[in-house]
């Protein structure tokens, strides 16, 4: 792999070559919080941020989709890819769009996502500074960075640029970089380790024994527990890098000849998710919230794993964060459910 | 109508043009279209499949075909009102058209069902698709054994196919047996729940092939009866209904713990999914 060094002085200029050739979405400020949003202006970058409010899979598979658009005489899908960078995913979170790639295009590929995701470039780069909640250090902790083009990692006086792939390495030219030597290699190796080893959360097992130990507590009464304080708002649903779950619905444009059909993120964890209509009223195959809240962990941490060799979670901590009841942290209730 | 779209990008989601060919009301709120598809190709596909029909700025409900595709190039769906988009598309009349994603999922594994006995339990709207196994049954008559087909519904008026029924009753090849919850004055056939009507027939054999579709509830009770009978439960196989957004594995809605019942369904054998607690 071919490493490079971008000094602070020139990152600027490096991200304004990048904004002259595509739309960057990377990581700015949004009040307390930071946010993954198309640059404006270079200095907006904020590479020292913790996590974002919502993962990057948004850049994808955005909040709420356009599928197809219709009108008296006939219909088109919408997809219409736009050509762009996302810079500063931290390596969780490029993990969980890997992960995002298998769902979305296993079995049946599906381009709405797909399209926006081949259109992308994605530059990550090192975590400098932990979320409270993060637990990545030992969640899918050995699981292969892959997904990106270019990764950034933060060390004295610049970053140590690795080149991932050929599309890349085809941004080089719009910064100014020098090669980069052996003890910058090394130091951006530490760097990265430590980041992992710094989390300030941890979480117990290996793959396999959270896949086995969270399949095989089906009729644990640690769901229930939790879930007695669940408000059933979906929220660590919908800051979760790899929930892709969705609604889709037909919109009426004002003009009332045409409209369009969109997808909408949904959240397994809301009462109407699994809610089919009948006569007179409506039947629930997951009534309970013990049950909804059972069936997210049991999707993440069982039934998904067996897809993807690992848990479909990234420890970003996210829902830790989101959840207001306080109790969607993975790491407390995997941890309790390997101990018994 | 026609779509631009091109095939590399082709959209899971793009539907196709259908064309009612025929629609009529067979109860108060269920109504019976025959379509065909509007590009003059045949709409191919097996025995309980579905398909998501919809209407353009309502939206898609998904919906097992109810026809063989043993019948030509037209195909048959029944539309219950229930909702917004059920609504919208039982307004739709002869010539008028809507649009069919599909077919998707899992039918009947017809080649289980070859050379044996079968039995096809349908209660209320869970004839529909189960017609498509009866009539494709029927077309291939000789390659099955004793087919017995029980129906219940809550009232007389809730008989669904009446001109279906009228045939099926006076078949010789079939044993038909329908049974009602509450019962009208001119009323005189059976009367009680689906189940009553396994006392009435000596013809359930331990080797015969079931298919059963109906409202949650009536499963758990049919598949006791056929325990009692001595049944294998991988011989049993059930047409499960969940509300599915997208057909193809993405949405999440009809998950049933690690299944997806428009991909693993929507027909299950019983065996498969007899452990999971949100099937049925």
């Amino acid at each position: 792999m071919k490493s490079y060094f971008l000094s602070d002085q020139n990152l600027s200029a490096f991200v304004e070559g990048l904004m002259s050739k595509y739309p960057v979405i990377a990581p700015v400020a949004k009040r307390s919080r930071f946010v993954f949003e198309k640059l404006v202006d270079a200095s907006e970058l904020r590479l020292d941020y913790d996590t974002t409010i919502l993962p990057p899979k948004k850049v994808f598979f955005p909040a709420k989709q356009d599928l197809i658009h219709f009108d008296q005489h006939g219909f088109t899908c919408c997809i219409d890819p736009t050509e762009q960078v996302l810079l500063g995913a931290h390596p969780h979170d490029i993990k969980g769009i890997a992960m995002s790639d298998i769902f979305y295009s296993d079995r049946h590929c599906d381009n709405n996502y797909m399209a926006n995701r081949k259109a992308t470039t994605i530059i990550g780069s090192s975590v400098q500074n932990h979320y409270k909640h993060a637990f990545f250090g030992t969640m899918n902790a050995e699981r292969p960075l892959t997904g990106h083009d270019l990764f950034m990692t933060a060390i004295e006086g610049g970053f140590a640029v690795d080149v991932v792939t050929e599309r890349g390495e085809a941004l080089l030219p719009l910064g100014t970089f020098e090669p980069a030597t052996e003890a910058q290699v090394a130091a951006a190796v530490e760097v990265n380790r430590k980041a992992e080893e710094d989390c300030p959360e941890k979480l117990n097992g290996t793959a396999e024994e959270i896949r086995e130990k969270v399949r095989t507590s089906f009729k644990s009464p640690v769901w229930e527990a939790f879930a007695e304080k669940c408000f059933s708002c979906g929220s660590c649903n919908i800051v979760c890098c790899t929930c892709y779950c969705f609604d889709v619905q037909d919109e009426w444009n004002v003009d009332g000849v045409s409209g369009s059909r969109f997808r909408l993120w949904d959240a397994c964890l809301t009462r109407e998710f699994s809610e089919v209509t009948s006569p007179g009223g409506s039947e629930n195959f997951r009534e309970e919230r013990g049950e909804r809240y059972r069936h997210r962990f049991m999707r993440k941490a069982a039934y998904l794993n067996e897809q993807l060799g690992g848990p479909a979670c990234t420890g970003c901590g996210r829902c830790s964060g989101a959840c207001t009841a306080n109790i969607a942290n993975p790491t407390t209730v995997i941890n309790k459910l390997l101990e018994q | 109508m026609s779509c631009s779209c091109t095939t590399e990008t082709e959209s899971l989601f793009l539907p196709q043009v259908a064309e009612i060919i025929d629609a009529k009301m067979i109860t108060a709120t269920e109504k019976h279209f025959t379509l065909k598809l509007q590009n003059g190709e045949r709409f191919d596909y097996a025995p309980g499949q579905i398909v998501e029909a919809g209407l353009f700025g309502y939206g898609e409900v998904p919906l097992g075909l109810a026809s063989s595709p043993t019948n030509g190039t037209s195909f048959d769906l029944v539309v219950r009102v229930l909702g917004k988009v059920t609504k919208a598309l039982v307004g739709l009349e002869k010539g008028d058209v809507m649009t069919i994603r599909g077919p998707l999922g899992n039918g009947f594994p017809v080649e289980e069902f070859t050379g044996k006995d079968v039995l096809i339990v349908a209660g209320g709207i869970g004839l529909c698709p189960v017609r498509s196994m009866i009539e494709y049954i029927l077309h291939h008559r000789d390659d099955f054994g004793r087919f017995t087909l029980f129906f219940g519904a809550k009232t007389p008026s809730d008989l669904l196919f009446e001109e279906d029924l009228e045939a099926w009753r006076c078949e010789s090849c079939m044993h038909y047996m329908d049974t009602v919850d509450t019962p009208d004055a001119a009323w005189k056939g059976n009367v009680g729940v689906i189940t009553t009507l396994f006392e009435k027939t000596e013809e359930i054999t331990p080797d015969t092939r079931v298919i059963i579709c109906g409202p949650p509830i009536m499963y758990k009770f049919v598949i006791a009866e056929l325990d009692k009978l001595g049944v294998a439960r991988s011989n049993i196989y059930v047409d499960l209904e969940r509300r599915m957004k997208c057909g193809v594995g993405k949405c999440g809605h009809c998950q049933i713990n690690d299944k997806y019942v428009c991909m693993d369904g929507p027909v299950f054998r019983y065996s498969d999914i007899q452990t999971l607690e949100e099937a049925i």
